[in-house]
């Protein structure tokens, strides 16, 4: 008898090790229980009548984008542009949009809190509204510079992370959302994805950034060569072409003038493994999260390719390559910086609930470029614009700034991507924008003006 | 306007009110069994012939050997490691020979089965000569539980004072479950009817007719019980009424068992019965099972699907437990192995992984129990683990599963659908709950079985859905506590098991719905849905009931009165 009531211990071990189970259990549930409820699919959010009791959500000057009216409707932006513009970082009345605020901090709007849950009654609710560090005239000005092309365009300020600027198209007008059918599908096609977020682009000429600084690092006397360019340069028996001749240029000039012979040869002198280095130091490859919502990895990645003619491409943002937007503003963002970005980021709430999640400040990311990488990055990103896109009439509202534009080319019967990406320099707009263009034809002309409203818009209505 | 905010202050007040009430009524009911508890003295004692030594003995069932495990060890080399055993029936003290060398002798004379030994009885083994005499000089020598350390006659409530709280819970409940956001009518209340008609007639039988003094842990049952029957209201009436006429069936299961197994050794008597019974069971269940959620457990009989795997939970806990005495004979440890393996193989035959685990489980409990080698139990464990990466192999929606462990949300539309919803709603219900039948959850499919602790979290607040799980898991220490002064070794394991095998049952449920665990499949006991479920749940309370010496005591002392 004695042995067996010994031995029963066991079943205590057993019973302990499931206490210590539901301990853990209890945690998750204090401490995750915001995540949990913030699901597209919780019925007590996304029912019909869901932001019924939701909070307002403002702009960085407190202009209203959307607020709930006295007969429980759901009423967004008075002006149609702004509506459209800002549909993927606000959201509609549905949890469609994943990643827009309507969705993903539906709780903390309609005032959920772990003590209450969501079953508090509507009379007893109390509900919360939520600021955005986003400029509402700025992202209208951007909308329309889109021209009604499919696209992506991202401003933030590069020293506090303040995302200002955020539209990706195709869009809908949030207070009459289409109904999507058959007919018209393709009008609508990835509608429901924020393109600034959720979407990777094939990068073209602006990947040369990346192809400049893994050279600069590995090659001593980068900028004492020179290089020829007779429009045509094979590798592998395979050509890689210019648009034109270059003739005999060096490496800041080639930059400038985006010579797809000198950096594809760079590309592959510098081989798979720093190439791959540099990439993944820059950002590629890595999920980075901007307000809670992890964005779409950028891409560089050799393991497919089958020679150096495929490398080659690669060092030129094509082959497999793809670069996300937002991740595009916040590499330069860590150029502009010195190296180390700062993450940008969306909602400016002093909810305890927002701010425990951690979406509400900007946070240290990892070092992206050494400091004297990032300066000499500055520098021939500055003579690019100083030399040619000024000289082709783009400027972003008067300051001066560092850029490179891309010419993605994404497949034989369509327009390529148009790309710019970069930063100005002043100490009272410190902004890094990236914009793409989908079938927009030459960066320049395509997401340069896009940029340039935007951040016209900035400087102008401060 | 007013009246309506007024109307939802009640409404969310009474919603506060639910989890502290249950609170209370599980700390009550394990404040009275902590309370009733006799105090613990030497039975009899063993008196060393010659000499003034007095061994105390302690326990209804003693083994007398050499070995320092021994509940009365002789420091003799003629005695046997484990010698013979002591043990006390309602006839008197009987002594049984467990196949020593050099035999046991009472008055002289050589015993062969279980003999008879009054007081002032020699008892010879080996070279050693005890005489039996009566306890009662002796102080109180066993340290008592600590779950006893306020041991009194009384409870800390009057158990009909305890069914009052319960039958108000589940009033409340009820009035929760009438006014839902969806309907409001008064029919939950027909349900709230049956049920305590159920449970209060079960607690007069107990204590008229039965004359129990006590009534905590089938108080404890009976609060589980009604809250997964009032928790189908609002799901399907029909299953709420096939739930608690499960329920009544299982009482019926429970009072049967009690009265079954008061005499242990017409258990063992009827042993090799039982066993042939649960293998023919699960035998019919291989060959006529039809399949629903992934496993063929199931026996349709007309419109009636009943789960035998579930009644043979009960069945193993009775072949796995035995007396003292029949408990070191190798043929019966034997018997448990081979009956065991059946039970596992055939449940994985069937796909019940969930159910394999927990039988699994349990047979490392009786095994340890019962051997107390840890080796057994280890190489037990690494043979499991072997089957278990072969199951992973051969049963893809397995291996999924494993493989969205610990992804939930990467998975929250296909393997891990269950899950991520869990989890959002245990979340939504915050502390106090969306109310009885307001939850979204229920729309899930297994959320009254599977998923029950979402579905109680997200109706009544994860502190209701914490503390039922508590009331699980306090049986196991229950369990433990009482196993002191049980009559027999087959109480001390077969409560210590049953308690275990909740417990067990009990976390694969919690943590398989909550994705601690990458199982799903097994029920809640007492609160999940399922007739056959609550049946079984019942008859393995009837062994922790057993244990405790006063639920047959009581009725001996009446029994007393009458023949004087």
């Amino acid at each position: 008898m004695k042995r067996i009531m010994t031995r029963s211990f066991l079943i205590l071990i057993v019973t302990l090790a499931v206490v210590a189970g539901m301990c853990l259990l209890a945690f998750r549930v204090v401490t995750q229980n915001d995540q949990w409820v913030a699901q597209p699919y919780n019925g007590h959010v996304a029912s019909s009548n869901g932001l019924a009791q939701a909070g307002s959500i403002t702009d960085r000057d407190e202009v209203v984008l959307a607020y709930t009216n006295d007969n429980e409707e759901r009423v967004y932006h008075e002006d149609f542009a702004t509506r459209c513009a800002l549909m993927h970082v606000v959201g509609d009345n549905s949890l469609n949009i994943s990643t827009a605020v309507q969705s993903m901090y539906r709780g903390e709007l309609t005032g959920y809190s772990f003590v209450f849950g969501l079953g508090v009654p509507k009379s007893l609710r109390t509900n919360n509204s939520i600021e955005l560090t986003v400029d509402a005239d700025a992202c209208k000005a951007a909308y329309e510079a889109m021209g009604g092309k499919d696209g992506a365009c991202v401003v933030y300020n590069y020293k506090t992370g303040e995302v200002l600027v955020d539209i990706s198209t195709p869009t809908y007008d949030p207070q009459n959302p289409p109904e999507i059918n058959e007919d018209n599908e393709d009008e609508y096609d990835g509608v429901y994805l924020d393109n600034v977020m959720s979407s990777s682009y094939t990068p073209g000429s602006i990947f040369k950034i990346i192809t400049a600084a893994c050279a600069i690092e590995n090659i001593p006397d980068i900028y004492e060569r020179t290089f020829q360019c007779s429009g045509e340069y094979d590798i592998d028996g395979e050509p890689i072409t210019c648009e034109n001749a270059h003739g005999t240029i060096d490496f800041t000039t080639a930059f400038a003038q985006s010579c797809n012979v000198v950096f594809a040869q760079l590309a592959v002198e510098l081989g798979e493994e720093k190439m791959t280095e540099t990439a993944t130091k820059m950002g590629f490859n890595k999920s980075f999260e901007v307000s809670g919502v992890t964005l779409s990895k950028s891409v560089y990645n050799l393991e497919n390719a089958l020679g150096d003619n495929q490398i080659g491409w690669s060092g030129i943002g094509q082959f497999e390559d793809l670069a996300n937007p937002m991740h595009m503003a916040i590499m330069c963002g860590a150029i502009a910086q010195g190296g180390t970005p700062v993450t940008p980021y969306l909602l400016d709430s002093d909810s305890s609930l927002l701010q425990k999640l951690g979406v509400t400040k900007a946070k240290q990311s990892e070092q992206m470029l050494s400091a004297d990488t990032a300066t000499k990055l500055q520098e021939l990103m500055r003579s690019t614009a100083d030399y040619y896109y000024n000289a082709r009439g783009l400027t972003m509202g008067g300051l001066n700034f560092c850029a490179k534009t891309g010419t993605a080319e994404t497949g034989e019967d369509k327009a390529p991507n148009g790309w710019i990406v970069g930063f100005t320099e002043d100490e009272n707009h410190p902004y890094a924008f990236a914009v793409v263009v989908e079938e927009g034809g030459y960066g320049i002309s395509a997401a340069g003006p896009v940029a340039s409203a935007a951040i016209s818009s900035l400087v102008n209505n401060p | 306007m007013g009246f309506q905010v007024f109307l939802d202050i009640a409404v969310v007040a009474l919603r506060f009110l639910l989890p502290i009430y249950a609170v209370v009524i599980v700390y009550q009911c394990y404040a009275s069994m902590r309370r009733h508890r006799r105090p613990e003295k030497p039975l009899v004692t063993l008196e060393l012939k010659g000499t003034e030594q007095q061994i105390p003995v302690l326990f209804w069932e003693n083994s007398i050997g050499r070995s320092k495990g021994s509940d009365i060890c002789v420091a003799d080399p003629a005695v046997s490691r484990d010698h013979c055993v002591l043990l006390r029936r309602q006839e008197g003290w009987l002594i049984s020979d467990i196949g020593s060398k050099g035999g046991t002798y009472v008055n002289g004379k050589k015993c062969r089965d279980r003999t008879q030994v009054l007081v002032d009885d020699e008892i010879t083994v080996g070279s050693t000569t005890f005489v039996l005499k009566r306890g009662d000089e002796f102080q109180d020598r066993i340290r008592p539980s600590w779950f006893f350390s306020k041991a009194s006659n009384k409870g800390s409530l009057q158990p009909y004072k305890l069914m009052l709280l319960i039958t108000f819970f589940h009033l409340f409940m009820t009035v929760e479950a009438c006014f839902t956001n969806e309907v409001q009518d008064f029919t939950p209340f027909s349900i709230f009817i049956c049920l305590e008609l159920v449970l209060w007639g079960f607690f007069l039988v107990s204590t008229y007719a039965f004359k129990r003094i006590n009534f905590e842990l089938e108080a404890l049952a009976s609060f589980l019980t009604g809250i997964g029957v009032i928790l189908l209201v609002r799901q399907e009436m029909r299953s709420a009424y096939v739930q608690l006429i499960a329920a009544g069936i299982g009482i019926v299961l429970f009072c049967f068992l009690v009265k079954f197994i008061e005499n242990p050794d017409r258990v063992n008597s009827w042993r090799m019965a039982i066993m042939i019974g649960a293998v023919g069971l699960l035998l019919v269940n291989l060959v006529f099972g039809t399949v629903q959620y992934g496993a063929a457990n199931w026996i349709r009989i007309g419109s009636i699907s009943i789960q035998p795997s579930e009644f043979v939970k009960v069945a193993y806990i009775f072949v796995g437990a035995a007396a003292l005495d029949k408990l070191q004979t190798k043929r019966n440890f034997l018997e448990f192995i081979v009956f065991s393996a059946i039970c596992v193989g055939a449940l994985a035959l069937m796909g019940d992984f969930g159910t394999a685990l927990i039988f699994f489980a349990t047979f490392l409990l009786i095994a340890f129990m019962r051997s107390g080698d840890f080796k057994t139990v280890l190489l037990a464990l690494v043979s499991v683990v072997f089957a278990g990466t072969i199951v992973l192999k051969f049963k893809p929606y397995v291996a999924d599963r494993f493989a969205a462990w610990g992804h939930v949300w990467e998975h929250a539309q296909d393997s891990a659908y269950q899950q991520a919803r869990v989890l959002t709603y245990t979340a939504s219900g915050g502390l106090c709950g969306v109310g009885v039948g307001n939850s979204y959850l229920k729309y899930v499919g297994a959320s009254e079985s599977d998923l029950v602790f979402g579905l109680v979290a997200e109706e009544m607040g994860v502190i209701v859905a914490f503390t039922i799980a508590i009331a699980i898991v306090g049986l196991a220490f229950y369990a433990r506590a009482i196993t002191t002064r049980s009559r027999s070794t087959f109480y001390s394991i077969s409560a210590c098991c049953a308690a275990g095998l909740m417990v067990i049952q009990l976390a694969l449920n919690v943590f398989g719905a909550t994705d601690i665990l990458p199982l799903t499949g097994v029920t809640f006991p007492f609160v999940s849905a399922g007739g056959s479920s609550i049946i079984a749940c019942w008859g393995l309370l009837a062994f922790i009931k057993a244990a405790d010496e006063r639920t047959y005591a009581a009725k001996r002392l009446s029994k007393h009165k009458e023949e004087r």
